[in-house]
């Protein structure tokens, strides 16, 4: 079966006034209908950028997609003219985004912002359209749909906004979720809801979904396979089972070592990653994680290591067997 | 016993007026930001403060520290009522006491250079100047971990970890007692978390710091805490040394809270149970009579409505605000 969608090679870069930004720096990765997939990474790794890039997203200039190919449903989304873009756009795949505030658009009812993608794309008339959107909120949880349709973004509370973005994303049963930090700004019992909700509804409706995130443990509550990124690149990918049992890359151990656990009786002293996440403009030759790496070898600081199989469908980028 | 006392907080309560009107303001309602908080910080020790954003525990950091005058009920520091004293007073008290804030990035002047920022608690405060204060600063530097020779960077060019650091060495330069730590890493990144982490409680060992430490992640909190209050509303609904808490929590918010947690652990999370509360908090400004909890709790009776439940000894250490627990 093919994949749902292939990322090959994909490289993002921005043009700053301090030099060439390689923000995503040949990522590949596959996805299959109903899969669940985890970015993580921490900020400025390139997780967000990697995701934007798929629906071309990435204001040009200064950014640029400099290479790579996104083939989604047999179609390769970067060759893809607005009008197609247009199409697959909160249609095919759909977006959450981290703030819910600052991506709904305050002097809209919520109502006429998640009946709009119905009317565009399922061709909706207004009154099929208003029924079809009380059906999406009472679907995500909003209670008394019927009454809050009407209302405005700063009506609702944070867990409640972020409840409407879902009612968007899924108005017109997307192939595929693309969920950026969905829970970053919310409370740990509203993210609870919250993630329980998409996965939820994603398994009923069969959508595929990439949460991007910064949590351990949201992805290993919610993920089948997951890739952590680091500089711009995959360091490390398989199933959450794999990686979080074995990890197979120094940045990865060092992640897990690095948080308390709350199901673990506590730890005299954390064991911190050294150092600081590198500056992306001038990253050195060799292996971006080299400075803060306590396995590091000579070869490390000469050649980049690329991703290579260390078990089945677990892959990782390193020169070392640090297994 | 008393002596082991640093901060006594006796009913303390902070409201905020919602007002109406322009030129004669009328006040139509008001916020219970803390309400009726009792609260004993031990010497030495850190508390850990958690509760969801709006439950007001960075609000009861601030009335401690000062820098909100509460409405009502009183705070001894080492056994003197902070809201009664004279300014010239509290300005003296002040020096035992700091902050470090959640956000390195809008908590730090950008047009001050890490010198500027380090020495200026120790301009207003003391009479060092010149070499001493040089020396004093370079020494700061080093105790947190920052090379002496970034003095003269401006924040934009620290990263984010070491912005925190900075703000940490400000905190320190005038030997405080307390420091009030309000989320000073969810703002950071995870593998810099642990390294603050570390360096606070270094700091604290090797200072006598007490901490009141504020936070909503509640893994990082178990690991730094000697002690846990929870807060829901305004209200503090659990106080429990950090095992107890953890092992045997009572208040339904604060199991619910701890089942929310994910753990980074696949094979954990498979097998987990998991009590997923329903709804958001009420509005502080319309709070529902009885308990804050009662509308999303599982375990809510007919009391739970009508009074609001006052907070008991349930063992040792251990103090619960519930009815039914």
């Amino acid at each position: 079966m093919n994949p749902l969608l292939e990322v090959k090679n994909l490289k993002t870069y921005f043009h700053t006034d301090y030099g060439l930004v390689k923000a995503v720096d040949g990522i590949s990765y596959q996805l299959s209908e109903g899969e669940t997939l985890g970015l993580v990474g921490e900020s400025g790794c390139g997780k967000s950028v990697g995701a934007l890039s798929i629906l071309s997203l990435i204001t040009q200039p200064p950014g640029e997609i400099a290479a790579g190919e996104i083939i989604f449903q047999g179609q390769d989304l970067l060759k893809a003219n607005p009008d197609q873009l247009r199409d697959i756009r909160g249609n095919k795949i759909a977006m959450i985004f981290q703030e819910p505030m600052t991506s709904l658009n305050p002097v809209l009812t919520i109502g006429f912002q998640i009946g709009e993608a119905l009317e565009l794309h399922q061709q909706m008339g207004k009154a099929d359209a208003r029924r079809e959107v009380m059906r999406l909120l009472k679907m995500v949880g909003i209670p008394d749909g019927e009454r809050r349709i009407d209302d405005y973004p700063h009506q609702f509370s944070g867990g409640m906004r972020q409840r409407v973005m879902i009612a968007m994303a899924l108005s017109c049963n997307p192939k595929l979720l693309i969920a950026d930090e969905p829970t970053t700004a919310v409370d740990v019992t509203i993210q609870a809801q919250l993630l329980e909700v998409i996965k939820e509804l994603t398994s009923r409706l069969g959508t595929a979904v990439i949460i991007i995130t910064h949590n351990l443990g949201v992805v290993a509550r919610y993920v089948n396979r997951m890739a952590v990124m680091y500089a711009g690149r995959i360091v490390e990918s398989g199933t959450a089972h794999d990686v979080y049992s074995k990890p197979s890359h120094p940045y990865t151990i060092g992640l897990l070592a690095s948080v308390p656990r709350l199901d673990k009786p506590r730890t005299s002293r954390l064991v911190p990653v050294d150092g600081q996440p590198p500056n992306l403009v001038n990253l050195p030759p060799g292996c971006s994680f080299y400075p803060r790496c306590s396995f590091r070898i000579d070869r490390c600081t000469k050649e980049r290591p690329e991703l290579r199989t260390v078990a089945d469908g677990h892959l990782a980028a390193c020169w070392v067997d640090v297994r | 016993m008393q002596n082991n006392v640093l901060i006594d907080i006796k009913n303390l309560s902070m409201y905020f007026p919602i007002t109406k009107g322009i030129i004669r303001q009328r006040k139509v309602a008001e916020i219970k930001a803390v309400d009726q908080v009792d609260l004993v910080i031990r010497r030495g020790e850190t508390l850990g403060l958690v509760g969801e954003s709006g439950s007001g525990k960075t609000t009861l950091g601030r009335c401690i520290t000062q820098l909100l005058n509460p409405t009502a009920g009183e705070i001894y520091f080492e056994g003197q009522d902070l809201c009664k004293m004279k300014k010239e007073e509290l300005r003296l008290l002040r020096l035992g006491m700091q902050i470090i804030f959640q956000d390195p990035f809008d908590s730090l002047d950008p047009r001050m250079n890490a010198f500027k920022i380090v020495a200026e608690p120790l301009l207003v405060h003391t009479k060092m100047r010149g070499s001493a204060l040089a020396d004093r600063i370079a020494q700061l530097l080093r105790i947190v971990g920052l090379d002496p020779n970034m003095i003269n960077r401006y924040p934009h060019e620290f990263s984010g970890g070491q912005r925190q650091r900075l703000g940490i060495a400000r905190a320190l330069a005038i030997h405080p007692k307390f420091i009030v730590c309000d989320e000073p890493i969810s703002a950071l990144d995870v593998s810099i978390q642990a390294q603050i982490i570390n360096l606070l409680e270094d700091l604290q060992t090797e200072f006598d710091l007490t901490y009141l430490f504020i936070a909503h992640d509640l893994s990082v909190v178990r690991h730094i805490s000697h002690r846990i209050a929870v807060m829901y509303l305004g209200r503090i609904v659990e106080i429990a040394n950090r095992d107890d808490m953890y092992l045997y929590a009572k208040h339904p918010y604060t199991v619910a809270l701890l089942s929310a947690v994910p753990i980074p652990d696949p094979e954990v999370e498979a097998t987990r149970e998991r009590i997923i509360i329903q709804g958001d908090p009420p509005s502080p400004i319309n709070l529902p009579p009885g308990c804050n909890f009662h509308q999303r709790c599982p375990l809510c009776i007919d009391i739970c409505r009508r009074e609001v439940p006052e907070l008991r000894e349930i063992g040792h250490d251990h103090l619960v605000a519930c009815h039914v627990a």
